[in-house]
């Protein structure tokens, strides 16, 4: 019912004076060709153009690189590309002109939940244990390789290699950890 | 990431030799769609005391008038003058010059105008009607700081003397053409 009623006068509106949809063209208008941007790119102080438009612009006068529109400094890597969802598929023919410079993506900040492998945000201690694991791994299926298959759980990294009931593997740290100590009281 | 929008088969040879001229007609396309759409804008908002339009055929020479602002010296009289727009317009100004005789001073005798927006100060987004509006507040405010017009430079803070003046270089330039 509300909408029935919201789109009557509206529609008659526009089929009267065509201006408001006129208006919305001109809205993203390109501020040189004064045609709709095509590969549209931003300025920092929010001016619409034409990659291609802009780039000739700035290439007349590389030692004055302003906004056509307020005249603020302006620079090829500081506009920002917008990509509509229609627009990717509009091949550019003008090759002479170099590409758009690509939109600058910074991820989102991840509060809670399982971090992944990134560190920083998980506390440093949790970060370490899950980064020293495919060196667990490593260290695990070289040394050991003869015993590797026997092993259900040898993905479980180095924590589990410690408790390892295998006596050999046992014996071998228990020698690691005796010349470790002779070691240190040479040193 | 930097270049995830290169195209890798760019062809970097091709680009010097064959669309030299092809550039040159894409461009040539691209100045007249401005121009077209901008005397659409002037035909569809009239600015009051100005008018522009091309000059027979070619769209790249457009025939404009001024008329003089009011409460000035040159209130009522009608200027002609002639925009000639390049191959890269917008990216440079078009050449305006006065066809009719103007006694001002940032003109100069032949018609060629000082103005800064027409020079180093020219912006793309400037288009036939702004042109002509500057111009038409120039004529009310020169800056006589860099004229061209040096007699009319120091005749401007007496206006009464100025229009006589004015008035006489008028009566000349008219006797000159005809």
């Amino acid at each position: 019912m509300v909408i029935a009623s919201e789109a009557g006068p509206s529609k008659s509106g526009r089929e009267k004076e065509g201006s408001p949809e006129e208006k919305d063209d001109r809205t993203f208008e390109c501020n040189i060709c004064l045609d709709t941007a095509k590969d549209a790119v931003v300025s920092m102080c929010g001016h619409l153009f034409c990659w291609p438009c802009l780039h000739q612009w700035l290439d007349t006068r590389p030692t004055r690189q302003v906004c056509p529109v307020c005249k603020a400094a302006i620079s090829e890597d500081k506009v920002i590309p917008l990509y509509g969802r229609g627009s990717t598929k509009q091949e550019d023919p003008r090759n002479k002109v170099p590409p758009r410079p690509p939109g600058q993506r910074t991820e989102p900040e991840n509060n809670g939940g399982f971090p992944g492998f990134g560190f920083g945000d998980g506390g440093f201690h949790m970060s370490f244990g899950i980064g020293a694991f495919p060196f667990g791994f490593v260290t695990s299926s070289f040394n050991f390789g003869d015993h590797h298959h026997q092993r259900p759980a040898h993905g479980a990294g180095r924590g589990m290699a410690l408790l390892d009931e295998d006596p050999f593997v046992s014996k071998i740290f228990l020698w690691v950890a005796a010349i470790f100590i002779m070691w240190l009281f040479y040193a | 990431m930097a270049d995830q929008n290169i195209n890798p088969f760019s062809q970097e040879p091709t680009t010097k030799t064959t669309p030299e001229r092809r550039q040159l007609s894409q461009s040539n396309h691209a100045v007249s769609r401005r121009l077209q759409k901008e005397l659409m804008t002037l035909m569809m908002n009239a600015e009051k005391g100005v008018s522009a339009f091309p000059e027979g055929e070619n769209l790249f020479k457009w025939i404009a008038t001024i008329i003089g602002p009011d409460g000035t010296v040159y209130e009522g009289i009608t200027f002609k003058l002639s925009l000639e727009f390049l191959n890269n317009y917008p990216y440079v100004p078009p050449i305006v010059k006065f066809t009719s005789p103007c006694f001002h001073p940032n003109v100069d005798l032949t018609g060629n105008i000082c103005l800064d927006i027409l020079k180093e100060k020219w912006s793309a987004l400037y288009d036939v009607r702004t042109v002509l509006l500057s111009l038409q507040s120039l004529l009310a405010e020169p800056n006589n700081d860099s004229p061209l017009n040096q007699t009319a430079a120091e005749l401007w803070p007496n206006q009464t003397e100025f229009k006589v003046h004015m008035e006489k270089f008028m009566a000349d330039m008219r006797k000159q053409n005809s």
